[in-house]
């Protein structure tokens, strides 16, 4: 009885300790949104597009059997809006036909172009350019098994002071990248990082691998993602990164100052969530040597990408990332309450430890021991009915928050009827949604102790993208 | 030990958690409300904006000429905001000879007079708006209220004047910022002041010499960069004197400018430039007598291959393998410096430029003489050197 009696107020204060950061997040987002989109008004695309300080840029595209888009999303990618750009595809080890449909679509030649290999990759087969577009290069290299791998050796090749990590499965707007670019163009010298937002693909209509129209999927697991992703993008991201605390850019987005994730040694081989692992080392090292330095969102840049259509894939994603993040959070302990490391030490990495990564183990723990509490008595009915209602209509209310966040800025969603189904399934997401995504977590711990660190690949419905008439 | 959560049951129904549960109901619903609240209101002022700007641009050119008072649409909030915009779209689209009677209804409306009232006297993100309008009227008597947008203590007010008075794209809106740099103490992002300046000083870069001669520090790293980029051949021997400053940047930014001039005189300043002590002036040197037309440079560009720096030597192939007529003789003289590292990136640049098949077909197509067999086996053992090296290279970093 004692020990529930306790155990249930452990648990009291770390949902209402979260919920409180949650909330703190929220109004943090919901300010910086609000300021970047007024901002927004008066910023001039053209003029940056055509202002002869605007550096360089190299996209790298990692590709693993992508033969069914990468045609498509290198042309996408070669159409951007930026003045001087280089794209370089690293053809992870495809097993299927993704290295001959690029050679056929672009009629690569071989390039014997001198590339030294700063950070250790799997060897290079070979270095293909373009005829048809002299912007284009590919790296055809030995499968190492991690995207890390890949990107290492693109960041290896590239020639442009910044460089961006994009999935060859994601679309890019045409103008994100200058959008992206305009965070650092704020502050060259400090802004060493920065992340644009990543959208749920699945349902809208592409023509030409460009959005044609923002739909909401059908299904109502994907919408539940959609929602999942507007809070962590235009809640989490948007408040950490105010306060220079941003411990991830996404993988599938975002640009970084090539020279210092050179310094770093790359992104880490074999890491399970790489662009995790790049932004605490990066963090660590700007730290460690005093700099002043600031690793921006901006939640305009929009990435549009394929989230998983059922069930089984969307648990082997949520096992990975949550082992990415044990991944990334067990090795940088050392940085847990150091002062050299302030607020990442202080602050965003104690976070992760306790609300990310025991969320599941704590829930889990919390839902058995409110359960005994009930059945012994220790916990009235009437309070537990109380405390879950709470619980639940909290919830909502961040869920909410954030769809109103993306109403207040952005509005990809112009069709008020995809608006009323995003809140419908704010109330729908904390049962038994929830739930799953804390068994696949739990699932992902479980699997890290293990030692089982594969990629389970995903099932991908594909891009169906239309061609224009 | 009594549980908080006993605690808390004891407030009874008015307790804590009931009282949570109830503002966040009551949040969830102004939520709602809100989000719905929004979308009525913008569906129903765009419509209604729709509709008066089809009425206004139906009598556009009475409005413009004034036949139609002023007073018929400054009045409403609505109509105001959309003549403006047409009036600042139109200006920023239009050639210097449709520009005064666009500006003129924005004299004769009041409708630069009241946002210039509004940069001097209102606060925020008002202010800042009105500042970035000032800028795009391109109309002088806004220039002060925009100088006075510098001084504002906060930095998004002064970073909203510099890009109006860089809008304005007056040489005279240049001044003000240059005056304020020049003290070393204000503070604006360095990328949106070369942006201000370079629109600003594009017809008259001379008047930037002066400020340049006049800095110190970072303040004249920055003035020269603007410079380099601004530089025409009129500034000669100014720019001359940048070359030999004592500031590495500045010499760089020299560089710049002097090929972006493309003068008989820049090339010996590029030959020096090219032997600076500092990797980063002699890059710049290199890329700007690639913007030279003068035959001379492959001396200089082939010394550069050999350089001690990796940027420099990949730089130098850059310009020499796009110097398609001469590809043959500078092949020969890469060759005889007999670099291995020069002549790999020569030939790494060839590959990448696509001129590499039109040399070798140039030595099958020809009668074999000794010196290009010769020349062709060069080419073909750096070509399978640089593939070799990259492999091992990747090998070798791969098993640390």
């Amino acid at each position: 009885m004692h020990f529930l009696a306790i155990s249930n107020d452990i648990l009291f204060l770390y949902y209402v300790l979260s919920n409180v950061i949650y909330l703190a997040l929220l109004i943090v987002a919901i300010v910086k949104n609000v300021r970047h989109s007024h901002r927004l008004g008066s910023q001039r695309l053209e003029l940056m597009k055509a202002s002869p300080f605007t550096p360089p840029i190299t996209l790298i595209v990692p590709a693993h059997n992508e033969e069914r888009s990468i045609v498509g999303s290198v042309g996408a990618l070669l159409g951007l809006e930026y003045p001087s750009l280089e794209v370089i595809v690293v053809n992870d080890g495809s097993s299927d036909d993704t290295m001959e449909k690029l050679r056929q679509a672009y009629r690569l030649q071989v390039a014997r172009i001198l590339y030294i290999a700063d950070i250790a990759t799997a060897p290079l087969r070979s270095i293909y350019r373009s005829p048809l577009d002299s912007r284009l290069f590919v790296l055809d290299k030995e499968a190492a098994g991690c995207k890390a791998d890949a990107i290492n050796a693109g960041i290896n090749a590239a020639t442009s002071p910044y460089v961006c990590v994009v999935d060859a499965d994601s679309i890019l707007e045409k103008e994100s990248l200058i959008r992206i670019m305009a965070g650092v163009f704020a502050d060259p010298g400090r802004v060493i990082a920065v992340g644009g937002i990543v959208r749920v693909l699945n349902g809208s209509r592409v023509v030409n691998n460009q959005i044609e129209e923002v739909r909401l999927p059908k299904s109502a697991i994907e919408v539940m993602q959609v929602i999942e992703y507007l809070r962590a993008f235009l809640v989490g991201r948007e408040a950490w990164a105010g306060f220079n605390m941003l411990p991830i850019i996404s993988g599938a987005f975002g640009v970084f100052q090539r020279d210092l994730v050179m310094q770093v040694g790359g992104f880490r081989t074999h890491a399970v969530g790489e662009d995790l692992d790049l932004v605490i080392r990066m963090h660590r090292r700007l730290h460690e040597e005093h700099r002043s330095y600031h690793i921006d969102f901006i939640p305009d840049p929009t990435c549009w990408t394929e989230v998983p259509t059922d069930l089984k894939s969307l648990a082997r994603q949520r096992a990975r990332w949550h082992k990415g993040l044990i991944d990334t959070l067990w090795p940088n302990r050392d940085m847990l309450f150091r002062a050299r490391y302030g607020r990442v030490g202080w602050l965003v990495l104690p976070y992760m430890w306790v609300f990310e990564f025991f969320a599941p183990i704590i829930e889990v723990v919390g839902y058995s021991t409110i359960i005994l509490a009930l059945i012994s008595g220790v916990l009235s009915k009437s309070f537990f009915l109380q405390f879950l209602l709470f619980g639940y209509a909290f919830a909502t209310l961040i869920s909410i928050g954030a769809v109103l966040l993306e109403e207040m800025t952005f509005r990809r969603y112009s069709d008020w009827r995809e608006v009323a189904r995003l809140l419908i399934y704010c109330l729908f997401e904390h049962f038994p949604y929830r739930q799953l995504t804390m068994v696949w977590r739990l699932q992902g711990i479980w699997q890290y102790l293990r030692g089982d660190l594969q990629w389970r690949s995903m099932k991908r419905v594909g891009i169906s993208t239309e061609a224009d008439a | 030990m009594e549980s908080i959560f006993n605690g808390i049951e004891k407030l009874g129904p008015a307790g804590l958690v009931l009282q949570s549960i109830l503002v966040s109901l009551l949040g969830i619903f102004l939520l709602v409300g809100f989000i719905v609240l929004r979308r009525w209101y913008r569906a129903r002022y765009f419509r209604r904006r729709n509709e008066r700007t089809v009425a206004l641009r139906s009598h556009w050119d009475e409005i413009l000429s004034g036949k139609i008072s002023a007073e018929d649409w400054r009045f409403d909030p609505l109509d105001c905001n959309i003549v403006e915009s047409i009036l600042l779209d139109s200006i920023e689209m239009s050639s210097a000879d449709k520009l005064p009677p666009l500006l003129d209804c924005l004299r004769v409306s009041g409708l630069l007079d009241m946002r210039i009232y509004q940069a001097r006297t209102s606060r925020g993100w008002k202010q800042r708006t009105a500042l970035l309008t000032l800028g795009r009227t391109r109309a002088v008597e806004a220039i002060p209220a925009l100088a006075e947008g510098l001084d504002s203590r906060l930095r998004e007010t002064r970073i909203a004047a510099v890009r109006g008075l860089g809008r304005t794209a007056c040489t005279e809106a240049a001044i003000p910022i240059l005056d304020r740099i020049l003290t070393g103490q204000f503070d604006a992002p360095e990328r949106s002041l070369k942006n201000a300046l370079v629109n600003c000083c594009r017809a008259h870069p001379q008047v930037l010499v002066n400020y340049v001669e006049h800095a110190n520090g970072p303040v004249r790293e920055l003035l020269a960069r603007v410079l380099g980029e601004l530089a025409s051949p009129e500034l000669g021997e100014e720019l001359l004197v940048l070359a030999v400053d004592p500031l590495p940047e500045v010499r760089a930014s020299a560089a710049r400018a002097l090929g972006n001039t493309n003068t008989p005189y820049g090339l010996p300043a590029l030959h020096t430039l090219a032997s600076d002590p500092e990797w980063f002036v002699r890059l710049r040197a290199v890329v700007a007598l690639g913007q030279i037309e003068n035959i001379d440079k492959i001396k200089i560009l082939v010394r550069a291959l050999c350089d001690a720096n990796r940027h420099v030597r990949q730089r130098a192939a850059w310009v020499l393998a796009r110097m398609e007529p001469q590809l043959e003789q500078i092949l020969e003289d890469v060759v005889a410096t007999r670099d291995d590292y020069a002549l790999q990136s020569f030939v790494s640049e060839l590959e990448r430029s696509g001129a590499i098949e039109k040399i070798v077909s140039t030595f099958d197509g020809s009668d074999y003489h000794s010196d290009e067999t010769t020349l062709m086996e060069v080419v073909t053992q750096a070509r399978n050197q640089v593939e070799l090296t990259g492999k091992a290279a990747a090998v070798a970093a791969g098993a640390h």
